[in-house]
This record gives structure tokens, C-alpha cells and sequence, in this order.
């Protein structure tokens, strides 16, 4: 068995006196690209969150390449790189000086630095902004700033959640592909996604968290062939009892016509 | 000028300086990086929270404190004040000013950690990170300690019986006593962030921000009760064990200083995420108010019930809003107390009695309200409005105007109660009604204060050094407002009753044009909201 990259054993974390994630474990290898999908609410950016060192979990151990958390959390930050769900940025900064700042924190050669920043701006058809403030970009250009921050110090364990709100399509089939690539030369990455069609496409294994439990994690066809089930969202949906939509609908469009 | 300038930034980015960063724990190179988008960050007018990064702002705050110890160096040298007194009025006004702001200042550095969270994933450790996050509170020092005392030191060789190096002295007191309020305001959030969970660190630091404002109090008190500081008599009485005593508290003030300093320089990025989602989590129960319904009927429908609903709620819940309005607590208790006491004596007996600040007491608390009241936690929120039918800013508006109204409706019906009891019921009602005209007259005029849609802005921190300056202007105009009461008004039942009319016409006025006033800067300060290109707003607008 390879060494975990990302080893999570019992981890208990609490938001005040109420618990969110209850006893997890999973670990993650190299060259893996991990789903990790659940419910609004399950758990999931927190599970995030406690990898990439930002919040430390009540019980348990987690270690990140053989690093504990949290003591040892600014090492662990300077091996993953990071794309939050609901990210701020500096917006007063530019494209050029946000992605330097990031690649500087990260300690990046000046020189291979700027070379990285060139190319990924080009790549994602950034290049003629890069001088523009972040609060003049649209949703998915931010977007594809904060994907280039998380690559420019080539991490060995990419942290993806929702990564691909916004962005076009173009941009968004890029990202896929990249994911794969990444993964081909030996990058670790999880993702999360509540968009269970991309996950399917770009995913080898699935992590589903339900109310802060860990109730699959396995490859995609193990956990059909346990289900008995075709796709990842009928998956999906009979692991986590999730509820006919037709009644709500019915419901609001009630409501809205009383 | 610009030479020396960069030679004394060369010296601070040079090895000198860098080998001694280590030596406490603090890595230089991302010190500087840190250091540097800071000054950006402030420089570009994307954060206000750092008082000290705002150059003007601190400038201005050095010429207010010019003049005001320039003023009192007048005053004190006239009255042929001793040396001894001159120096330690001078150096407890700077640490009681410098602890007012410092305190919060610091509380709001990393209770509120709003560039913490675009940085909390990137490899920066504890020490690196506070330490530069703290050197603003440096550059406060540097202005504001020549600010309140360089005049003083050089005015104090008028003095009789002042040595040539008094100047010289006094400086280096000042900056010593600045250094160490700085370094304990540090330790004091260092101890709170190591054991105090970060879902309630927001309240405790906001408790912990209004300590020298009640401390401000308890000498207003002990005043009042001529209580007198006595050394207890189970000290030993020999001046060597006092020593050694002495040297012991001192030993253990100044490892708890070092022990909370050091506390800051752990895993405090790793709690950052936890500190500002911070929330106790309690749920709020649903529920109409009887009394929005009211508004709504009165004050112009469903937009006014929505004013007066938002305002209820955010002043009691947005962070911001609460702790700014920390300095309130002087000026609503003493006098509150003071009126206690002095609640037998009618005013109308023709004895001054502390009754008659009351009334006045208002139009502080609405002037404070008035000018803070655009900021908050939540700011960006405030995209919500953008999409709101323009005919539905002139009911929000009475509806905020309703909720400031009730501040003065529910004390004064409640002072009614309890009045008539003391006074008889034609006294208290004649002067309740006095009060309120009064205080109706204050919110009419400070409603024009209000620079737009409520907590719509992000708190600015260069107001805080003049918080202390204006208080002390207002409570001079007060004091000349309650004297002409006292003397014109408070003759006879007769002229009261007079100017409680002329008063509550000037209010219903004066109140009908601030509220139009009130809604078009709700629009105006909209209409920048929705042309400044936030992503958020901009998402809004596509």
C-alpha cells in the first residue's frame, strides 16, 4: 500500500457546542482525483478546510504528505494548493499582482514565477486583463484567478471546491482536462462538486458525506454495482434519501399564486 | 526628505533588521510581502480597519491633538500648575487616549479578520502574520504620542523649576508608556484568542474593548463618593518588602504581557476562518411585531415596516454597530445615574439638578447613532437594496426614522411613570413632554447626519481619535445648552410649556425636511454602490 498523501482518521469537528462531522476516515494516494460530494450542509467544505490547515478539528488526526494538523500547518500550506467555494480576494489588486502575491507567499522564484503567471494567464485568455483590478473581473474570470493561484507553486495535493462555478464552458471542459493531467503526473485532488455529471467524468473514486458522516467512499463502479444503481445521481440520491422535488414545487408555486 | 526616506527603509529591510525578526520568531520575507499589500490595501481604499496605515487620517488626528494639548498647556501654565501634576495630567491623558484606541484598534486587527481569510490557506505562520498585522499600531504611536505631548514638554520649560532636559524626559516617558499600552492591548487579545472559543471571541473582545470606558466611569463614580485610594493595612509596612513586593507584581504583569504577546504568534491563521464565521449559533426566534405593523400603518406601508424592522435588527446584531457604540456607555449611564439621584428635586423647584442634562443627553446618543450608523460588519449586504423599487426608499426612511423614534418614546413614557410619582403628575408630564420635544428636535436635526442606507458601508477606523475630542466639544455644547435652559427656560411652568410648543413644531419641521433629505442620500449613496465595480454589485447589475 502507497503512503496516504492525505490521512483522516476519526476526525471529529465542531462549529460551538455542535457537531458537524462525526468520526471520519478516509485517506487519499497520489495521482487519485477524488469526488467528494454530500448534501448543503454535509460537511464538505469543512472536511476542505481541515486538510488545507484553515480550521483544526476537535478529535481525531489528520496529517497531510506525513505532516500533522494543525501544528504543522504552514508546512502542510505550502504543499496543497487551495480553490475555496465562496472565495474573497484582494479586489483592489490586479490579476498580476494577486497571482504574485500568492506565488511570493509560496516562496516561487521571481523568474519562474512571472513565467508561470504568463503562461496560465494566456492559457485561460487572461493575458490582456492582467492589469485590470479583480473588482472590474466577472464571476468566472475571478474564478479562473483563484484556479491559478492554487497551481502556481506546482502543490502535490490540489484542494477543488466547486471550481468550476462560473466559468464557461470552454474554460470549464480546460479544467476538466487539466484535472486529468494533473493527475496523470502524479498530483492528488479532490473535488468537490455538486455537479454529479463532472464528477462522474473526472473522478476515479467518490467520497459522499451525509449530515457530517462519511456513508460511501469508493470507486465509481463499486458504488454503483453496491446500489444497484445506473448513474452517480441515482447514487447519489438513494445513499442520501434524497426526497422527490415534485411535492416542493408544487408547494412554492402554491404560495406564490396565493 | 525622500533620501532619508529610503535609507531608513533600506536599513529596515536589511539584514540588521531581518536577523532580529528571526530572532523573535517572524519570517522577513513574508513580513515585507505582508507589509506591503497592507500599505496597498489601505492605500487603494480597500480596507479601512487599520488607523495606522491611513496617513491622513493620522495626520489629522495629530493637528486635533495639537491644539487640544496646546490648549490645556494655556490653561495650566496660567494657573501656575506644578510641575509634578503637569506631567502626570499629560501622561494620563495619553494612556487613557491611547488605551481607548489601541484597544479597539487591536480588537478590530484580529477579532475582525477580514484579509485573514484570503490568507488563511497560505503558508504563513502565526507570528509573521500577527506581527504585521500589529505594526500599525506603531505608526499610531509615532503620531499621536508627539501629538498630545510634544507641545507640553517644550511648554513645560515655562515652568518653575523645570530642568533643561524636561523635554527630553517627557518624550521618552510618553513613547515608553504608549509602547507599553500597545504591547499590553496585544496580550490582552493574545490570552483572549488562546482560550476563549472563537464563536464567541467577537463578544468577549467587545467586552473587553469597552474597559477603559467603564474604567472612565468608575473615576466619574469615585468622584461622586469621594473614594479615596488607601493602601490596605495587611501590607507589610517596611518600605523593603514593599520593594520586593512591588518587583514581584511587576515580574508576573510582565510575564503575562509576554506569555499573551507569545500567544498571538501560534496557530492564530488556523483559527481566523472560525473567528470571522464566528456566531454563538443561537437560533432567533420568529416573529411580527405588533409594533411593525403600527409603523407600517403610520409611516408609509410594507417599505416602512421593512425600515424599521432592518434597523431593529441590526443594531442589535451587527458586530460593528455594537462596539462603536461602546463609548456610548459613559455618556448614557453617568448621566442616568446622576438623574437617578437627583430624581426628587424637581426641576421646576428652581435648583439645578442633574435632570436637566437629560433631555440633552439624547442628542448625543442620536449624533453618536447618526454618524455610525452606515457602518457595518455586513456591508456588502447592502447590494439587497439595489434591487428595491426606487418609490420604496421614502417609507424605509420613516421606517428607520419610527425605530431612532421609539429610543426616545419608550424612556420618556417609562421617566412619565416614575416622575409623577416624585414630582406630582403636572411637573413630570410638563417636563417628559419638554424632554421628548427636545430630543425630537436633536433626531429631526441629526437624521441629516446619516450618509446613506444603514450599514451599508465598511467601518472606518480613522474616526476613532477623534471619538475623545468630539465628546468633549459635545459635552461643552451641552454644558452651554443646559445652562441657557437652566436660566430662560426652567423660570416658570408657563415659558416650559411655551417652548415645548415652539419646540415640537420645530421638530415635525425640521424632522419633514430631514426626512426628505435622508432618502435622496439613501439613493445617492446607492447609486455609488451600484457604480463602484465590487464583483458583488457587479454580478447584481449583469
Amino acid at each position: 500500500m502507497p503512503e496516504a498523501i492525505v490521512a483522516f482518521e476519526q476526525v471529529v469537528f465542531s462549529y460551538d457546542f455542535v457537531e458537524v462531522l462525526h468520526r471520519i476516515s478516509f485517506s487519499l494516494y497520489a495521482g487519485q482525483v477524488v469526488g467528494l460530494l454530500g448534501p448543503n450542509g454535509a460537511g464538505k467544505s469543512t472536511t476542505i478546510k481541515i486538510i488545507a490547515g484553515i480550521l483544526a478539528p476537535r478529535g481525531g488526526a489528520v496529517t497531510v504528505a506525513g505532516l500533522p494538523l494543525p501544528e504543522r500547518a504552514v508546512d502542510v500550506k505550502q504543499r496543497i494548493g487551495y480553490v475555496p467555494e465562496a472565495a474573497a480576494l484582494f479586489e483592489s489588486l490586479t490579476g498580476q499582482e494577486f497571482l504574485e502575491l500568492s506565488g511570493r507567499l509560496h516562496g516561487v522564484e521571481e523568474d519562474t514565477l512571472q513565467i508561470r503567471i504568463r503562461e496560465i494567464l494566456e492559457t485561460f485568455s487572461l493575458s490582456s486583463d492582467r492589469s485590470s483590478r479583480l473588482d472590474t473581473y466577472s464571476k468566472g474570470m475571478r474564478q479562473k484567478v483563484l484556479i491559478a493561484a492554487a497551481l502556481l507553486h506546482n502543490p502535490e495535493l490540489i484542494l477543488l471546491d466547486e471550481p468550476l462555478s462560473g466559468l464557461d464552458v470552454n474554460a470549464a471542459i480546460m479544467i476538466k482536462d487539466l484535472i486529468a493531467a494533473l493527475a496523470a503526473g502524479g498530483k492528488t485532488i479532490l473535488y468537490s462538486s455538486h455537479v454529479l455529471d463532472v464528477v462522474e467524468k473526472v473522478c476515479d473514486r467518490v467520497l459522499i458525506i451525509h449530515q457530517g458522516s462519511l456513508i460511501a467512499d469508493g470507486s465509481l463502479e463499486s458504488l454503483k454495482a453496491s446500489t444497484q444503481q445506473e448513474s452517480l445521481e441515482d447514487v447519489f440520491r438513494a445513499l442520501t434519501h434524497s426526497a422527490n422535488a415534485e411535492p416542493g414545487v408544487a408547494r412554492i408555486v402554491a404560495a406564490l399564486r396565493s | 526628505m525622500k533620501a532619508i526616506r529610503l535609507a531608513i527603509q533600506r536599513f529596515l529591510r536589511g539584514p540588521a533588521v531581518s536577523r532580529l525578526l528571526k530572532r523573535l520568531g517572524i519570517d522577513p520575507r513574508v513580513y515585507w510581502l505582508l507589509m506591503d499589500l497592507f500599505g496597498q490595501l489601505s492605500e487603494r481604499r480597500e480596507i479601512f480597519s487599520q488607523l495606522g496605515r491611513d496617513g491622513v487620517a493620522m495626520r489629522k488626528a495629530a493637528w486635533a491633538y495639537y491644539i487640544l494639548s496646546g490648549l490645556m498647556v494655556l490653561l495650566f501654565i496660567v494657573a501656575g500648575m506644578t510641575l509634578a501634576t503637569y506631567f502626570a495630567v499629560f501622561l494620563g491623558l495619553t494612556a487613557l487616549l491611547l488605551f481607548t484606541i489601541l484597544l479597539s484598534e487591536t480588537n478590530n486587527s484580529l477579532v475582525n479578520p477580514v484579509e485573514g481569510l484570503v490568507l488563511a490557506h497560505q503558508p504563513i505562520d502565526g507570528a509573521t502574520y500577527t506581527a504585521a498585522k500589529l505594526t500599525h499600531l506603531l505608526r499610531i504611536l509615532l503620531h499621536l504620542v508627539p501629538g498630545l505631548n510634544l507641545i507640553p514638554a517644550l511648554a513645560a520649560l515655562m515652568l518653575k523649576g523645570c530642568p533643561w532636559y524636561y523635554p527630553l524626559l517627557h518624550m521618552l516617558a510618553a513613547f515608553a508608556v504608549g509602547l507599553v499600552i500597545a504591547l499590553f492591548c496585544c496580550a490582552i487579545f493574545g490570552w483572549l484568542i488562546r482560550f476563549v472559543p472563537p464563536s464567541r471571541l467577537k463578544s468577549i473582545g467587545m467586552i473587553a474593548e469597552m474597559a477603559p470606558w467603564l474604567g472612565y466611569m468608575a473615576i466619574q463614580f469615585s468622584r461622586v463618593g469621594h473614594f479615596k485610594l488607601r493602601i490596605p493595612h495587611w501590607l507589610p509596612s517596611q518600605r523593603e518588602p514593599r520593594l520586593a513586593l512591588a518587583a514581584a507584581v511587576g515580574a508576573i504583569a510582565v510575564t503575562i504581557v509576554v506569555l499573551g504577546i507569545r500567544a498571538l504568534s501560534g496557530d492564530y491563521l488556523v483559527r481566523v476562518s472560525a473567528i470571522a464565521h464566528g456566531g454563538s449559533g443561537r437560533k432567533v426566534k420568529a416573529r411580527r411585531s405588533h409594533l411593525g405593523a403600527l409603523v407600517a400603518r403610520l409611516f408609509g406601508g410594507p417599505p416602512a415596516r421593512a425600515g424599521f424592522d432592518y434597523l431593529s435588527r441590526m443594531m442589535l446584531r451587527d458586530w460593528q454597530f455594537r462596539r462603536q457604540m461602546i463609548p456610548l456607555i459613559p455618556m448614557v449611564l453617568v448621566p442616568g445615574f446622576a438623574a437617578a439621584q437627583a430624581i426628587r428635586v424637581s426641576p421646576f423647584s428652581g435648583k439645578f439638578t442633574a435632570m436637566h442634562i437629560l433631555p440633552h443627553a439624547f442628542g448625543i446618543v442620536f449624533y453618536l447613532i447618526s454618524t455610525v450608523i452606515v457602518f457595518g460588519a455586513d456591508h456588502q449586504g447592502a447590494w439587497l437594496f439595489l434591487l428595491a423599487p426606487a418609490g420604496a426608499f421614502r417609507g424605509f426612511a420613516r421606517g428607520v426614522y419610527a425605530r431612532l423614534l421609539t429610543l426616545i418614546l419608550a424612556p420618556h413614557a417609562l421617566l412619565l411613570a416614575v416622575l409623577a410619582w416624585y414630582w406630582g403628575i403636572r411637573d413630570a408630564g410638563l417636563f417628559v413632554a419638554y424632554s421628548t420635544a427636545v430630543a425630537a428636535v436633536y433626531l429631526g436635526l441629526e437624521l441629516r447626519l446619516i450618509e446613506g442606507m444603514p450599514f451599508s458601508k465598511q467601518p472606518d477606523a480613522s474616526r476613532n481619535p477623534f471619538i475623545l475630542p468630539m465628546m468633549l466639544l459635545g459635552g461643552a455644547l451641552m454644558a452651554i445648552a443646559v445652562g441657557l435652559q437652566y436660566f430662560l427656560v426652567f423660570r416658570s411652568p408657563v415659558v416650559v410649556m411655551a417652548v415645548t410648543v415652539a419646540l415640537a413644531a420645530a421638530a415635525w419641521l425640521g424632522t419633514r425636511s430631514s426626512l426628505e433629505a435622508f432618502e435622496v442620500n439613501i439613493r445617492f449613496h446607492l447609486g455609488i454602490l451600484s457604480t463602484e465595480s465590487k464583483g458583488i454589485y457587479t454580478e447584481v447589475d449583469a
